[in-house]
């Protein structure tokens, strides 16, 4: 399912993955839902996790990633606790390089240049 | 794993930075498959279908390491390549010659790794509805999956790297090696730069 309105994808990458999708007839949705991690002692999320893509037809979530492995420790820390707390969810994180020879699969070049460039060794804002 | 590349054709092994399987290895491991295959489909004439054009080799071996009488046909689906990605989804290139319902088929493919394009093709033959409908793959690179596929019958791991050879290519280059190597980074830099050129 190709949705009506494009969401505002908050990193050009997921774009890119959505436009494969699409091309696969995979139906999508981006950031459906938000899984809480922790809490404080009165109940309040104080960490969640919200993965950028849902396949209805897998019931998979998928999170992408373009930080560095030495600056994904955030990412991989809710991805243990994930698993931890909802052990049930079908997750895949697709990593720097793993994000990098997939645009390399697809001819994107340019695109895996950028997942190794400068902004996405240092970190980006964008990077939830 | 064998470090060694074979040092006849330098100009075909340029780019190869280590040899994963060798020919030997594959010709055993296709023989083995085809035995399996064999004991399996007795007797149900099964049609073997490839997608064009990294399985030729495979196909070409396995079906010479049958001991049943079985068929085979071909489909081709376009790439995402920029032309493809203007038509908006991907679409058959060439379909099958014969029919297929009713049929116990074996989907043969070289590769699995992201299942996007096995996904996509099992759902079109599963539509014509087969007898049966199961798939073999030589190379499995897991650590790509984004979907789901059930396999059958599989040659061997492949791990999350670059790797070409015996059918699968870079470019269309590599898919005459007979051995499955990995493929030097050099070469990616060097198609980048072409690329920038």
């Amino acid at each position: 399912m190709k949705p009506t309105n494009q969401p505002h994808f908050v990193h050009p990458i997921e774009g890119e993955f959505a436009k494969i999708l699409d091309f696969y007839n995979i139906r999508w949705v981006y950031e459906p839902r938000t899984f809480a991690l922790e809490w404080d002692e009165h109940g309040n999320v104080t960490l969640a996790f919200t993965p950028d893509f849902y396949l209805p037809d897998q019931d998979l979530y998928i999170e992408l990633t373009t930080l560095r492995p030495s600056l994904a420790t955030q990412k991989n820390y809710k991805q243990r606790r994930m698993a931890e707390l909802y052990p049930d969810v079908n997750l895949i994180l697709l990593k720097r390089k793993d994000l990098r020879n997939l645009m390399l699969k697809f001819g994107l070049d340019q695109q895996a240049q950028q997942i190794i460039g400068t902004a996405a060794q240092k970190g980006s804002q964008n990077e939830r | 794993m064998n470090d060694e590349l074979p040092g006849d054709h330098p100009e075909l092994t340029s780019g190869i930075r280590q040899v994963l399987y060798t020919q030997e290895q594959i010709r055993g491991r296709v023989a083995e498959l085809g035995q399996a295959i064999s004991r399996d489909y007795a007797g149900r004439n099964p049609l073997m279908i490839g997608v064009l054009k990294g399985v030729v080799f495979f196909m070409a071996d396995l079906l010479r390491e049958l001991t049943i009488p079985a068929e085979v046909d071909f489909i081709a689906v376009s790439s995402y390549s920029r032309e493809a990605r203007e038509h908006g989804m991907v679409r058959l290139m060439k379909d099958l010659d014969t029919p297929i319902n009713d049929r116990h088929i074996l989907f043969i493919e070289d590769v699995i790794d992201t299942g996007l394009t096995l996904n996509y093709l099992l759902q079109n033959l599963r539509a014509r509805r087969p007898a049966s409908l199961e798939v073999c793959v030589l190379f499995d690179k897991s650590s790509s999956r984004l979907l789901s596929i059930p396999i059958k019958y599989k040659g061997f791991d492949l791990p999350p790297y670059f790797v070409v050879g015996y059918g699968l290519d870079f470019r269309e280059k590599y898919r005459n090696l007979p051995f499955v190597g990995l493929l030097s980074p050099d070469v990616f830099q060097n198609t980048k730069k072409a690329n920038q050129g």
